[in-house]
């Protein structure tokens, strides 16, 4: 690797960006030092746990090998159900997500009246998070008699009873989280800023209509918090919880049991913090890995001003 | 530079200012107590705290609340961390872990020495709170399960009400006549894992666990398929909330009871919930309390539950002050005056009298109610087996009571199989 | 905005449904009703708040209360046992701005290391980082606490600030996306003017930085003020609660639960979330167009 860095260094006319060996540790240094004194010894802590039986009352658990993989693997139902039902969040909410938020951004980067008042407006629903008034409110609107359904109603549809149908209850929670894309729309709207202007200048004059300045300026231009996005939320897909835990608590049959709600129960109401690490490391393992195809990906699609891909 | 300066100067802040915050007084014996509730109970819990330590000025009570899901969350880190608190409010189905895993300390000892007093404190109130044979857990408050009827809707449906030792039978008659006569529903659904628990008490005088708590204490499935049926039954022709309708509507407490919005003319809970079940309905609503149905010609599934314990823990600092606090809480009038029955009806009789003249309609049709138990009931069991939280989270709820409510598996196929699970379960802890 | 209409030249083109009026009506129309969509759910939490207790569950689909009955704001408000929500709020704004100004700030010059400065094990620590942000929190509570007992920091918000030093994974790799995307000449002139990595640290990138931090600002306040789980394992004494905490512990689905009070202060909870909203967006909107000249 370090070959590597050394030979695009020399294809640079300058070699000033040769070795920062002594700057670069100093400016990671504070992430180094809190990475090694807060996070790294509950990591490897959890990472052992995972081959053992160690539950938290107890205070204690034996080594058992595989055996917490085995039982995830071979014996565990509700695991696979729960696997299952990530999944298909994934599948459906980051996509979502993505797309509303890019979409909305792009509506709301304009200089005309009012636009910051819409700003707030979309972004509001992502700040109303986590509190038990949301599971209230969520209930609320796909409720047989909710604003869902009426809605569906004026237009001579008969709605189903969403949160308590096995079909449909994991569809609110994903349009949940399509509704509370605020997020990636404000870090969009962010890099939709950085794009300088010169070039939608320079675009015109070539007589470039929308469409096209889009495709040709925006997008690519925007490809590295694209990226950036689409990691994050593929990361926060998997690692759901909040909204199975206060809405659906992974009802009705364990249709919206997220993989992280069920490693919560184990580990804090079966206090089989032992399985419940085993269950933990081994969605690392997924998401490390998707993670890096998505990184192997970027060479391909991701735009970067300052020229280098690594 | 200017920001910079504020910047360090609220990080001095972070650093040093406010962890004194939290320095204690020295010579003072500190209690450390931590309970879950609501508001309520915080406000209650906190005053006679207050009162405490007035009456007690070298003692002071260092205190922490939260909500019943973090209460179990923090506790158990706690557990682990070696930093329980000295007094601990508990719940019967969890107890028998925490004492398995040596976490809590007997009081037997504080009873027989007369620190705990329990002269007018009846023995089968005390018996919740034995685990093999010694006292783990004072009980705070007498419980019972409860079936509450609105006589309003009873009587606008024209519906007499029901002998107090009412039937299953007459039960699910009576829960489709409402149904057919005001086009809402008897009851909500009735699936809990409590009444799966008590089921046999009625008909077969046994218990979900046995006595070891090593498998089921039920030999034949029958009367649970036979219930269930019943449910199916009520689910289809609408005497019961579906409980398609109960997953939508989600746990929400009790305040958000079918009774509550006249959507049903009765509800099943806990006696002291009726409390909130009334101050969530209005004043002007009448309400009244019956037990639990029983079969044909068999006995009550009513049983004395203790509502929550304060146990000491083995982690406790000061055990001595501990159980000090615990007999003063649960035989001081003056205590019981400020906290005024929130957590159950109060085990001392003396208290009890106390209180009496003071109720209001919701309270005085509780303590009624518990009067009307413990003329006939069936006695407590042992606590649940430490790993009646994994039975029922795992197997009880996800492979049996929603698949059969959803209709994807019979009750006599599910019936086994929670058999087979829950005995592989129990045998393995 | 006025600024920008002065000066037309800087000003991007106009996109297709800006160029005649009916086009701005349809976009009004299309974007306001959107956006009364997005807040049909909030309005409700707000009707609700003002709801008297025998109304909340028994008029739900309503937006507008019955009776008005604002009684619930103080109600909540008292919080428990006489310690009240000023106290939680106080608790709150000062983990919010503490957390929040450590993790940004450390975020940016974290991220600068990584997005410009070659060193080895630069990818390593880079893909750790990355990982950490994979393992959920509830499987390292334990070992954490033991930690944090160890050293003697239970009930203090040294665990819940300490941490922060090193800033957090999402806003170091958020500001490495946007370091990456500006241009190595402005780096390398002002190197060629002998400025040291440090001076283009702070010289170069950061003022370019302004609508990544302020990002990072927004949400690092939020998330800080909404998180419940590691505040709730060290915080002990009620004194030391954040209004996160506080709300959660207004509620027992076994007991009698004041919905009102929780209605009233959840909505409540929201308003200094958005009123740093507020005051940050328009920096996402104003002090770029400057910075785009410029490259």
């Amino acid at each position: 690797m370090a070959a590597a860095t050394l030979n695009k260094a020399k294809r640079r006319k300058k070699s000033n960006f040769g070795q920062d060996n002594l700057v670069g540790y100093l400016f990671i240094g504070p992430w180094l030092a809190a990475f090694l004194l807060f996070t790294f010894i509950p990591i490897s802590v959890s990472l052992l746990l995972s081959f053992t039986d160690y539950n938290v009352l107890a205070n204690s658990g034996e080594f058992i090998g595989l055996d917490n993989f085995q039982r995830m693997f071979f014996e565990d139902r509700r695991y696979w159900r729960s696997v299952n039902a990530t999944l298909k969040y994934v599948v459906f909410s980051v996509p979502l997500r993505l797309v509303f938020a890019l979409g909305v951004a792009m509506l709301l980067n304009s200089y005309r009246r009012g636009v910051g008042v819409y700003r707030a407006a979309f972004y509001a629903p992502s700040i109303i998070g986590g509190s038990i008034a949301v599971a209230v409110m969520w209930r609320e609107i796909f409720g047989n008699d909710g604003l869902v359904n009426f809605a569906l109603n004026l237009l001579g549809i008969d709605g189903p009873n969403w949160l308590g149908r096995p079909e449909t209850a994991i569809w609110t929670l994903i349009i949940l989280a399509a509704w509370q894309f605020g997020s990636p729309m404000l870090i969009f709207l962010a890099g939709l800023k950085n794009i300088p202007k010169h070039l939608y200048e320079s675009a015109e004059i070539d007589g470039a209509n929308a469409w096209q300045r889009f495709l040709r300026i925006t997008l690519p231009m925007l490809t590295p918090i694209i990226f950036f996005n689409l990691i994050m939320q593929l990361i926060s897909g998997f690692m759901v919880f909040t909204q199975a835990f206060i809405v659906t608590q992974g009802k009705p049959l364990d249709t919206t049991l997220f993989y992280a709600l069920y490693v919560y129960r184990r580990a804090f109401e079966q206090n089989e913090m032992g399985y419940a690490s085993a269950m933990a490391w081994v969605m690392l393992m997924v998401i490390a890995l998707l993670t890096a195809l998505v990184f192997r990906s970027s060479s391909y699609w991701v735009h970067y001003e300052a020229g280098d891909g690594s | 530079m200017l920001r910079k300066k504020a910047f360090f100067i609220i990080l001095a802040l972070a650093l040093f200012v406010l962890p004194t915050l939290a320095l204690m007084a020295q010579d003072m014996t500190e209690v450390r107590i931590s309970w879950w509730g609501s508001q309520n109970r915080h406000d209650r819990t906190i005053a006679a705290i207050e009162l405490y330590e007035e009456l007690n000025h070298d003692i002071d009570i260092v205190y922490e609340f939260q909500g019943w899901g973090d209460h179990w969350t923090k506790l158990s880190t706690q557990a682990a961390g070696g930093e329980l608190p000295d007094i601990m409010q508990h719940d019967y189905a969890r107890i028998e872990e925490w004492v398995a895993n040596g976490l809590l300390m007997p009081l037997d000892g504080y009873i027989e020495s007369g620190a705990i007093d329990t002269m007018s404190i009846a023995d089968s109130s005390l018996a919740g709170g034995m685990v093999d044979g010694q006292m783990y857990g004072i009980n705070l408050g007498n419980n019972s399960e409860v079936f509450t009827l609105d006589t309003d809707a009873f009587a606008e449906a024209g519906i007499e009400l029901p002998p107090l030792d009412w039937t299953w039978t007459q039960f699910e008659e009576i829960a489709n006549q409402i149904h057919d006569s005001l086009g809402i529903h008897g009851i909500g659904v009735l699936t809990s894992d409590q009444l799966w628990k008590s089921q046999y008490m009625g008909c077969c005088d046994q218990w979900s666990y046995a006595a070891d708590g090593m498998s089921l204490g039920y030999e034949d499935d029958q009367p649970l398929i036979d219930y269930y049926s019943m449910l199916l039954r009520l689910q289809e022709s609408g005497g019961m909330q579906s409980y398609e309708d109960s997953v939508a509507r989600g746990d929400q407490g009790v305040e958000a009871q079918l009774i509550v919005s006249q959507e049903a003319a009765m509800a099943y809970h806990w006696s002291n919930q009726i409390v909130a079940v009334w101050n969530a309905s209005g004043a002007e609503r009448n309400f009244v309390m019956y037990p639990i149905p029983r079969p044909e010609g068999g006995q009550s599934q009513n049983y004395i539950k203790p509502s929550m314990f304060f146990s000491i823990t083995s982690q406790a600092e000061q055990p001595d002050a501990a159980a000090a606090f615990i007999d003063w809480f649960v035989n001081s009038v003056e205590a019981n005056e400020i906290l005024e029955a929130e957590r159950g009806v109060p085990i001392s009789s003396v208290v009890r009298d106390a209180l009496l003249p003071n109720l209001g309609a919701a309270q005085a049709e509780m303590f009624n109610y518990l009067g009307v138990i413990e003329m006939d009931n069936s006695p407590i069991r042992p606590a649940d087996p430490a790993a009646h939280a994994d039975v029922v989270n795992n197997i009880f709820v996800p492979e049996f009571v929603e698949p059969v409510m959803y209709g994807m598996i019979s009750p006599e196929d599910a019936a086994s199989y929670l058999r087979e699970e829950a005995n592989r379960i129990l045998a393995a802890q | 905005m006025a600024q920008r209409g002065a000066n037309p030249s800087a000003r991007p083109p106009l996109p297709w449904h800006q160029r005649k009026p009916l086009r701005a009506l349809v976009y009004h129309g299309f974007v306001g009703l959107f956006a009364l969509l997005m807040l049909y759910p909030i309005l409700w939490l707000v009707g609700s708040s003002f709801k008297p207790p025998d109304e909340i569950w028994t008029n739900q689909t309503a937006i507008l209360p019955q009776e008005f009955y604002p009684q619930n704001y103080p109600n909540g408000w008292a919080g428990f046992g006489g310690i009240s929500f000023t106290t939680f709020y106080r608790n709150s704004l000062f983990y919010a701005t503490v957390g929040t100004l450590l993790s940004v700030s450390a975020s940016a010059v974290v991220a600068y290391g990584f997005a410009r400065l070659r060193f080895r094990g630069r990818r390593f620590w880079f893909a750790i980082m990355l990982v950490t942000l994979m393992l959920p929190t509830q499987v390292q509570i334990i070992p954490q606490y033991i930690v944090f007992k160890q050293l003697g920091w239970l009930n203090t918000f040294y665990p819940l600030l300490l941490p922060r030093i090193g800033g957090s994974a999402f806003f170091i790799f958020m500001i490495i996306q946007f370091i990456r995307s500006i241009p190595r000449d402005l780096d390398e002139a002002a190197m060629i003017d002998g400025a040291s990595k440090i001076g283009i640290f702070r010289l170069v990138i950061l003022p370019q930085l302004t609508p990544a931090i302020i990002t990072a600002a927004i949400f690092s306040f939020y998330w800080t003020w909404d998180e419940f789980l590691v505040p709730l394992i060290y915080l002990n004494s009620p004194e030391l609660y954040l209004v996160s905490l506080a709300l959660r512990t207004f509620s027992d689905p076994s007991g009698q639960t004041d919905w009102g009070a929780i209605f009233a202060m959840s909505a409540l909870s929201l308003l200094p979330v958005f009123v740093i909203f507020i005051a940050f967006q328009r920096y996402l909107v104003e002090g770029i167009s400057t910075t785009g000249l410029k490259g």
